[in-house]
């Protein structure tokens, strides 16, 4: 669905790269997270698979087109959430998806339905000036479903949300991906991208630093430990243990079937833990 | 069908917004202001106070010959009465007339800020009128004009062309700059540029409401103003073709910056430029070429000629298809930029 290869891109015309050769793939149906923290070139890599901004050096196709000369009929099959909500404060939250449905070839959702979706229902008929920052972020997400896009290009979806509502965007984005909907998801929030993604790719400086599946990386990278509380003669008693270590696996198979197991967590790294260990870098 | 809804959109935000009120409020103002506090001509009626000390049929053709002048004169028994009465009106001007040696001898008395070109008028005026008045006078002067059968306009009329080539034509070239830069603020330009919509939708809808704006705004001050003896059709075809190059050369001239306040010297510099051609629509002795090379130019007699009665339409009809052809070029060159530089 998505094909980059070298890939770069300078704001300043020089050899000053926002981006630098970045190179990957996206299969049908795939959710892609693009991990990194701010100014690390994930929105400038977005920009220009989206056509926001010109492609300067490299190859990129998207959906079948290739960007570089990319007919408009496109965007027919691409939808793009902002990680800034860009809708028309002085028009209502249904007015802005009718305005915006109104300019696709292809047959479009619902806007009443996609309010609903994203719960703005109760405040379609009202100015989207006066919605919170979470909801014009919630009616940018939904404008984005108008074409119900085959690839979908979402930037930060969570971000400044509330945990209810947050969770309702996953849930969103878990629906279209069984739909067989491929999504690009770029974010620094590592929660996120461990839930939803298929693969991420960690960028920084402009450059990708590894991809593989939230899965892979925490095998490669996590500690192979799991943290055990139980009670042993009136005590709690705590132990971390080795997955590896035949002895160690012995004794867990021993608290366990002993039945006073407490609390029992596994100790793999989390995504951030893992960014932070290749790249050198936090995501914030 | 895009492009209709891109226009409807941005009507929609326009009527929700204060611009156009602004414009058509524009209007209305100077609507009263023409009808309530300007004349329909300017003869500023200048008050002579005169003191004649002649003799015989002079003295009767002298008096006979101010009251033709066109002045407000009122004759005075004494020169020193006169300058009584100037010392009260300080907008009048003093005339003792006598004879001296069997010729006539005029003394004017001024104010003393009265500019020279004044002072010329005054004393030519009123000396050409006794000189025609007095016994033995032949005037052997004529006057031919270029022009046979030449049409005037009231005062108040003409001021209606610089109205509507400076609002109605002029004013969208800012105000399309602002609406692409506020769009560009919002972000909702980065929304619409990932719609199979294409740029000149985009660009058109926008042109189309200062469209609207402008015709409004102008045919209520024709409306008004002008009442019947404006010719509608050539001047809604003159205010399409002229506020559509207006909008054109300032998507052009936006093209080139990213933000407001970058544009807005430019912007503000154009209109001022083109605002020069107004002195030489008021003052057709001072023409030089680089006024008459403004747009403005032509605009302003071309909008002065649907006021006619027997309006130049070969002149109006060059202008509207000179004007249409400038608005698609600079059109054409600004979807061109604006295709690169729209959400970058």
């Amino acid at each position: 669905m998505i094909r980059v290869e070298g890939l770069y891109h300078s704001y300043s015309h020089n050899e000053k790269y926002a981006v630098r050769d970045a190179s990957f793939e996206i299969a049908k149906g795939e959710v892609f997270g693009f991990l990194g923290p701010s100014g690390a070139g994930k929105s400038t890599t977005q920009g220009v698979m989206t056509g926001l901004l010109p492609l300067q050096k490299g190859n990129v196709t998207v959906a079948g087109y290739d960007v570089k000369k990319a007919p408009r009929a496109m965007f027919n099959k691409i939808g793009v959430s902002f990680e800034q909500s860009n809708v028309y404060g002085k028009l209502t939250g249904l007015e802005n998806l009718e305005f915006y449905r109104r300019l696709f070839d292809v047959p479009t959702r619902d806007p009443k339905e996609l309010l609903e979706l994203v719960g703005l229902d109760h405040v379609a008929t009202q100015r989207a000036g006066e919605y919170s920052k979470g909801m014009k972020h919630r009616l940018t997400f939904a404008r984005s479903m108008l074409n119900s896009p085959e690839m979908w290009f979402l930037d930060e979806p969570t971000t400044g949300l509330d945990p209810a509502i947050a969770s309702v965007i996953k849930e969103i984005v878990k629906g279209e991906k069984e739909k067989g909907t491929t999504v690009f998801l770029t974010t620094h929030n590592m929660f996120v991208a461990d839930e939803l993604c298929d693969r991420v790719a960690f960028i920084i400086d402009g450059e990708i630093k590894l991809i593989d599946s939230p899965r892979n990386l925490k095998l490669q990278h996590g500690e192979q430990l799991v943290e055990v509380e139980y009670r042993d003669n009136g005590d709690v008693k705590k132990e971390r243990l080795s997955f590896i270590d035949e002895k160690d696996m012995h004794h867990l198979n021993d608290i366990v079937n002993s039945g006073k197991v407490e609390m029992m967590h596994t100790k793999e790294a989390t995504l951030e833990e893992i960014f932070i260990k290749v790249t050198g870098k936090g995501l914030q | 069908m895009k492009l209709l809804y891109s226009f409807l959109k941005d009507m929609q935000l326009s009527l929700k917004g204060f611009y156009i009120y602004i414009e058509i409020g524009f209007a209305l103002v100077f609507v009263a202001v023409m009808l309530l506090a300007v004349p329909e001509y300017f003869e500023p009626k200048v008050t002579v106070y005169a003191h004649l000390d002649l003799e015989g049929p002079y003295q009767a053709a002298a008096e006979e010959s101010l009251t033709q002048e066109g002045y407000d004169i009122i004759l005075l028994p004494s020169r020193e009465e006169v300058e009584t009465e100037l010392a009260n009106d300080r907008g009048s001007v003093g005339l003792a007339v006598g004879l001296e040696d069997g010729r006539i001898v005029y003394d004017y008395i001024l104010q003393g800020y009265e500019d020279e070109k004044f002072r010329n008028i005054i004393k030519t005026s009123i000396e050409s009128g006794f000189a025609a008045e007095m016994p033995g006078y032949e005037n052997v002067t004529t006057v031919t004009t270029l022009e046979g059968n030449v049409e005037k306009l009231s005062d108040r009329l003409n001021m209606l062309p610089v109205f509507l080539a400076l609002n109605a034509a002029f004013m969208g070239l800012f105000i399309i700059a602002s609406y692409i830069f506020l769009d560009k603020e919002e972000g909702t330009i980065r929304a619409f540029a990932v719609t199979p919509a294409k740029v000149w939708h985009y660009l058109l809808g926008k042109v189309g409401v200062i469209l609207v704006t402008g015709l409004l705004s102008g045919l209520i001050a024709a409306a008004f103003i002008a009442g019947l003896k404006a010719h509608y059709l050539h001047l809604i075809l003159l205010l399409i073709a002229t506020n559509v190059f207006g909008s054109a050369l300032g998507l052009f001239i936006a093209s080139f910056f990213n933000t407001m306040t970058k544009a807005m010297g430019w912007l503000y510099m154009s209109i001022i430029v083109l605002a020069f051609a107004a002195v030489s629509y008021y003052n057709p002795a001072f023409s030089p070429l680089i006024i008459r090379i403004l747009p403005s130019y032509p605009m302003l007699f071309a909008f002065r000629e649907t006021l006619y009665e027997a309006g130049n339409l070969g002149y109006i009809y060059a202008n509207v298809l000179g004007f249409t052809l400038a608005g698609v070029v600079f059109f054409l060159l600004s979807n061109w930029r604006f295709k690169k530089t729209l959400t970058v």
